[in-house]
């Protein structure tokens, strides 16, 4: 199917799972912040867990349909409409050419993915579709999409399936494990880590998330000779604020890092909006290593998937059939 | 070398705490064994200055088993080893609208022509690339020719700049903002994704710069537009 962009939302872009392979040139790797989600909305509609979708943040995108097919949404809560009916995300709706599809803005969590029968379809670079905007490539020319833009999508390869994304709970903290400078930081300094928490401030980005709480202090200094970063790399420079490393981040830096984020707990780290708090947890990397690979196969076997029995979301509302017969 | 582990799917093997060639030398010829090394599940390899990054799927294989693969090399044996590397020339126009600061060397008590001569007769080491895709971390820059950043950095640094930071010399492969000293620009396009090496080079690699005239410059570029244009890179080092 073809869709054209009616409102681009406020950050809209093209990811799949990411551009692994060229982290030594410098290019990062990019991809679906919310890994979870995005595999979710693709398993909804039985495509592969890498085919391109769109993420939007916190201000959904609107779209005009040019071609029968099946959408899905997953991640945040975003008021999702077709042809000014409401619709639950997380389920798989059919839609037909002539239709809107509208995203409104995310009321918990901060991004949803779109994912269509087939994938997107758009030519990938280094061997990922995934967009980044600092570098302009990827994705839909190397941008974030923009209205008038129009994207097509690859041939469906199964049939979707007919299956809701089961509420997802989740523990409060934010797990860690121990980073690359993590004995430049006291006893102390480790406790404050773990402690009250601290708040996302609003900036807050696909590169990095920013935040405010208590001062961290590095023993010998806070700048390092670059180093590769990591996914999830807690970063702290001189002023003692934490930055914690995201997909878009540059492949080396030179700050003290005293933590990585546990991948188990991406999804959840970046669903949090500007102002929410974010309380870490220290753990050890084998225990990190084991509970991302039950978190991975949970998502493939299907354990978020439950039965949907709500035929509202796969049964055409007579409203947009008969709009639509009106305006033939 | 000291292994440890910062990520669930990563190893970082260090090699010193310092910038050195010798370390670099050992972080290569690592890369090399590691990639010739039987074992799946090897997903990519990253250098910066003093260690290296494995990124391993783990669904097939652990970091127990990359590690007992790691012991068994030879730390030693690593600098004997003849790792062939290349050295890649990179034509610049120097001075002009391509290297507006390049005037700013008087202060040293350089003039344009010295400065090209000098930035133009080193062959520089590739320690990492990062910052942005293809952004060398070269070694071996003049001291003479070390110069803070421009107070106030400019918005859009056009891709192929040539320029000096601080103690570094470097090239923009995309456009960015940026307040380096720009001595000069390249028509090479250091990224292209059609190209089979979107990226010229590699840590481990070498660069030269040769200066060019303007004229050379549009003709290169002209060649490069109709695809007749091939870097020039020697082969070094090795068995």
């Amino acid at each position: 199917m073809v869709l054209k962009v009616k409102n681009p939302g406020l950050y809209t872009t093209v990811q799949d799972l990411g551009r692994y392979g060229h982290q030594a040139e410098g290019f990062s790797p990019a991809g679906a912040m919310d890994y979870r989600a995005f595999m979710l909305a693709n398993q909804l509609l039985g495509n592969d867990e890498n085919a391109p979708g769109l993420e939007m943040t916190l201000q959904g995108a609107s779209f005009e349909v040019m071609k029968d097919t099946v959408i899905a949404a997953a991640g945040a809560d975003m008021a999702l409409k077709v042809d000014g009916e409401e619709f639950s995300t997380g389920v798989p709706i059919p839609v037909f050419k002539g239709s809107l599809i509208e995203f409104g803005a995310a009321e918990d969590g901060s991004r949803t993915y779109l994912a269509a029968a087939g994938g997107f379809k758009v030519e990938p670079v280094l061997g990922s579709a995934s967009t980044h905007v600092r570098s302009g490539i990827g994705g839909y020319h190397g941008r974030t999409l923009q209205a008038g833009d129009v994207i097509g999508t690859g041939d469906a390869a199964a049939a979707p399936r007919p299956f809701r994304i089961s509420a997802i709970e989740e523990a409060e903290a934010v797990r860690v494990i121990p980073g690359q400078q993590y004995d430049r930081f006291s006893e102390e300094m480790r406790r404050k880590l773990s402690g009250e928490g601290y708040t996302l401030t609003k900036n807050c980005d696909r590169m990095g998330y920013r935040l405010d709480g208590p001062e961290l202090v590095a023993e010998g200094g806070h700048d390092v000779l670059s180093e590769p970063t990591q996914l999830g790399s807690v970063q702290v420079p001189k002023g003692g604020m934490p930055i914690v490393l995201l997909n878009d981040r540059q492949t080396a830096g030179g700050y003290a890092r005293i933590a990585t984020v546990a991948r188990v707990d991406i999804p959840k780290l970046v669903q949090k909006q500007p102002g929410d708090t974010v309380k870490f947890e220290e753990i050890s990397v084998e225990e990190a290593a084991t509970l991302y690979r039950d978190e991975m196969e949970k998502i493939r076997d299907g354990g978020y998937l439950e039965v949907n029995n709500d035929f509202r979301s796969h049964v055409r509302p007579t409203a947009g059939k008969l709009k639509r017969i009106m305006e033939r | 070398m000291e292994i440890r582990q910062f990520a669930e799917n990563a190893l970082t093997i260090y090699m010193g705490d310092e910038i050195d060639e010798k370390i670099n030398r050992k972080l290569v010829a690592l890369r090399h064994h590691i990639e010739g090394m039987e074992g799946d599940g090897i997903n990519e390899i990253v250098l910066s200055y003093t260690s290296l990054i494995i990124y391993f799927d783990i669904f097939r294989t652990d970091a127990g088993t990359l590690e007992a693969m790691m012991e068994s090399i030879d730390e030693a044996a690593l600098l004997e080893e003849e790792i062939e590397y290349r050295v890649i020339e990179i034509p610049v126009c120097y001075g002009g609208e391509y290297g507006p600061d390049i005037g700013n060397f008087e202060e040293n008590g350089l003039s344009e022509q010295e400065v090209i001569d000098m930035h133009a007769d080193k062959e520089y080491l590739v320690y990492m690339l990062g910052f942005m895709p293809g952004f060398p971390y070269l070694g071996g820059l003049d001291e003479k020719l070390h110069k803070p950043r421009l107070e106030t950095p400019r918005v859009r640094i056009p891709a192929g700049s040539v320029g000096i930071g601080g103690r570094q010399t470097g090239m923009y492969p995309f456009e960015s903002p940026g307040g380096w000293n720009l001595l000069g620009r390249t028509p090479v396009p250091l990224f292209d994704p059609g190209r089979e090496e979107t990226i010229l080079y590699a840590a481990g690699d070498r660069i030269i710069y040769r200066p060019i005239d303007e004229d050379e410059y549009k003709r290169i570029e002209e060649e490069i537009a109709s695809g007749e244009y091939e870097v020039k890179y020697e082969v070094k080092g090795g068995g």
